[in-house]
């Protein structure tokens, strides 16, 4: 306890920092993967992929982020057994926060495809094996998150396959596929509206003291989604038949309709990707500074502070702005492989099925889901060519990742526990 | 730089191979629109200008190589692609041999002076109309692969490839007609010309007629991407 006292200050501050190199990291690199799509269509320049990152991801975090935040800091550690050393969990969720960071800025400069989410997932179980026990960690509740890991990409997945043959049978498969691709573009952008708001809004809103009973947040969702819609069309309505476009590729027009429709996407992707991925950086920031101020309490009842889910979207918009952008451009140059009407299908499979995660308080991984939704698309026979290594390298970075956090928690955490005391 | 970009989403999407397939058939197109003014060239006697023609069907016949050569090497095994890997390797070959038959001929016309029999040149002309025909109904046919794929190889796009494929055959089937009167009219007047003439001419009239047949194999490796 006299630890705490003494150093309280420093803690809240070291997590902040290591807090912010978090989310910096995540923001250079995670959501420029989410939002590349619609800048390599060219729905969204980078400078308005960048005012919709801030706008949506802050809004993703604030709205719905809670939920995985709460995860993260109470739900994979039952820290009961160190109440009298509150210390303990302050010196483990500083080191998870700093080996998840460290193993991020590793990865990515080797190139592996390494996940945000993993990282700290596989941080913080380190950290309880050595420091609390191994029965402080809570196994099922591991096992439900790695469960999630291998089915929300199938979901993804999945979703995009039945969008793209969707468009098919009712656009790209009939006599005026450019009247009937203006004529559904709205239904579809109505969908994005609709599910995001209604997965987030369906008593997910308990943390901002509002509550709205089932009728209440469909009715909020069908009117959103008609707004959205509404504004789609407005976007939409000018898309004409152009002949020389056509001559080289008859569906170019058809394509044109859904450019603009990316545009809701790479809304719904950052508004997707605040409401998950924040957490990986906020949630051990939370925890820190919920022990430090009840002075001491490890059981942690108090909420999560609006101005640290602030802080995460903050950390995530500097690392875009500083170095997110490059990635942007680098992920969008390849992506222009996606027609618009299969990127936009990919990314509101991703984006729903990161929102449902959230919903739930799964952590996930927001590039690999996205990455199962581009291979859903190749399943419908969609795209030119998949890489399939990229596959196996993501599957090899999972069993890689989770020791290798856990060890690194477990050295920063000693290192840490020698500093302070 | 800290956090350099790695990207999942970057390295997971490649080239579409349609493309450059594509532009390969357009190189070996061009390879068979000079064959007709190779044999403008005999008839006039003009040896420069048949020099000319030859170098300039030598020089895309190398680009189609370079061409597919690069394809080659970019199509790993890992790739997940909408048709079978070794169809679409197979295609770009039989492609190639377009190509090849077309430099064939003009290797034939350039090292040997050749005198064209009058009795022949009508037919000459025929096939030679048939073989440009049949070829750009094979390019037409490969420029539909990006509309096939946009419907996932099926639907209304299935039905028009269908009739390009019958079409391509139709024409293979007319040309070797025309190829079987030209080798009748050749035959006739064998006694007049030299043995080693007679020779080349029907070589010649083979590789023309090889023309053809490989536009054919070209539509039953599209059928073969359908039928998935």
């Amino acid at each position: 306890m006299e630890i705490i006292a003494a150093y309280g200050t420093t803690m809240i501050i070291l997590a902040v920092i290591f807090g912010l190199y978090m989310t910096w990291g995540i923001g250079a690199n995670d959501l420029a993967n989410a939002m590349g799509t619609s800048v390599g269509a060219g729905a969204v320049s980078v400078k308005q992929a960048i005012i919709i990152a801030i706008i949506f991801e802050f809004l993703g975090a604030i709205l719905a982020g809670g939920h995985v935040t709460k995860t993260i800091r109470k739900g994979i550690i039952d820290p009961s057994g160190i109440i009298n050393n509150p210390e303990i969990l302050v010196y483990g969720m500083l080191a998870s926060l700093l080996a998840a960071a460290v193993w991020l800025m590793v990865a990515s400069a080797k190139g592996w495809p390494v996940s945000t989410t993993h990282s700290i997932i596989g941080a913080l179980i380190g950290f309880a094996i050595v420091g609390i026990g191994p029965d402080s960690v809570k196994w099922t509740k591991v096992a439900s998150v790695v469960l999630s890991w291998i089915v929300s990409p199938i979901m993804g997945g999945t979703i995009a396959f039945l969008l793209v043959m969707s468009t098919r049978k009712l656009i790209f498969n009939t006599d005026n596929p450019l009247k009937n691709a203006k004529k559904y573009a709205p239904v579809y952008i109505f969908l994005v509206g609709f599910i995001i708001s209604l997965v987030t809004m369906f008593k997910g809103l308990k943390h901002l003291h509002i509550s709205m009973s089932t009728g209440q947040s469909f009715g909020f969702a069908v009117l959103f989604g008609a707004l959205t819609a509404s504004v789609g069309w407005y976007f939409i309505r000018n898309v004409k038949e152009d002949i020389s476009a056509n001559r080289e590729f008859s569906y170019a027009s058809v394509e044109k309709v859904f450019t603009p429709m990316m545009l809701f996407t790479a809304c719904s992707m950052a508004f997707a990707h605040g409401s998950n991925d924040v957490a990986n950086g906020i949630g051990p920031l939370a925890a820190v500074y919920s022990i430090v101020s009840s002075g001491g309490e490890v059981m942690q009842k108090s909420d999560l502070p609006f101005w640290i889910l602030l802080l995460g979207g903050a950390g995530i918009v500097i690392g875009l702005i500083t170095l997110g952008y490059r990635v942007m451009l680098t992920v969008g140059k390849k992506i222009t492989e996606l027609t618009p009407s299969r990127g936009f299908c990919a990314e509101l499979a991703a984006a729903t099925t990161v929102v449902i995660a959230s919903r739930t308080g799964l952590p996930v991984s927001t590039t690999h889901i996205l990455v199962g939704s581009v291979l859903g698309v190749g399943l419908a026979r969609g795209v030119g060519a998949l890489d399939l290594r990229v596959v196996l390298n993501i599957v090899i970075s999972w069993v890689v990742t989770l020791p290798a956090g856990a060890i690194m928690a477990m050295l920063f955490f000693f290192t840490l526990k020698g500093i302070f005391s | 730089m800290a956090f350099l970009p790695n990207s999942p989403l970057s390295g997971l999407l490649r080239g579409s191979p349609f493309k450059p397939i594509q532009e390969h058939m357009q190189v070996v197109f061009s390879c068979v629109c000079l064959v007709p003014p190779l044999f403008d060239a005999l008839y006039k006697k003009d040896s420069k200008q048949l020099s000319e023609v030859a170098e300039q069907i030598k020089s895309l016949e190398t680009d189609a190589d370079k061409l597919k050569s690069t394809f080659r090497l970019n199509m790993p095994k890992s790739l997940f692609l909408p048709v079978d890997r070794k169809d679409l390797l197979s295609l770009i070959g039989d492609q190639d041999h377009i190509a090849d038959t077309a430099e064939e001929i003009c290797k034939i016309l350039t090292y040997r002076q050749m005198e064209v029999p009058e009795a022949i040149k009508e037919l000459l002309d025929e096939l030679l109309e048939g073989t440009m025909e049949i070829a750009s109904e094979a390019k037409a046919m490969i420029e539909q692969l990006d509309e096939l794929l946009e419907l996932g190889f099926g639907g209304r796009e299935f039905d028009k490839v269908s009739q390009m494929i019958s079409g391509v055959r139709r024409s293979e089937h007319n040309i070797d007609a025309i190829l079987h009167r030209t080798r009748t009219a050749l035959f006739a007047i064998e006694n007049d010309l030299t043995p080693v003439s007679v020779i080349f001419w029907y070589k010649l009239i083979d590789l023309l007629g090889n023309i053809s047949d490989q536009c054919e194999n070209l539509a039953d490796r599209l059928l073969l991407f359908l039928s998935k």
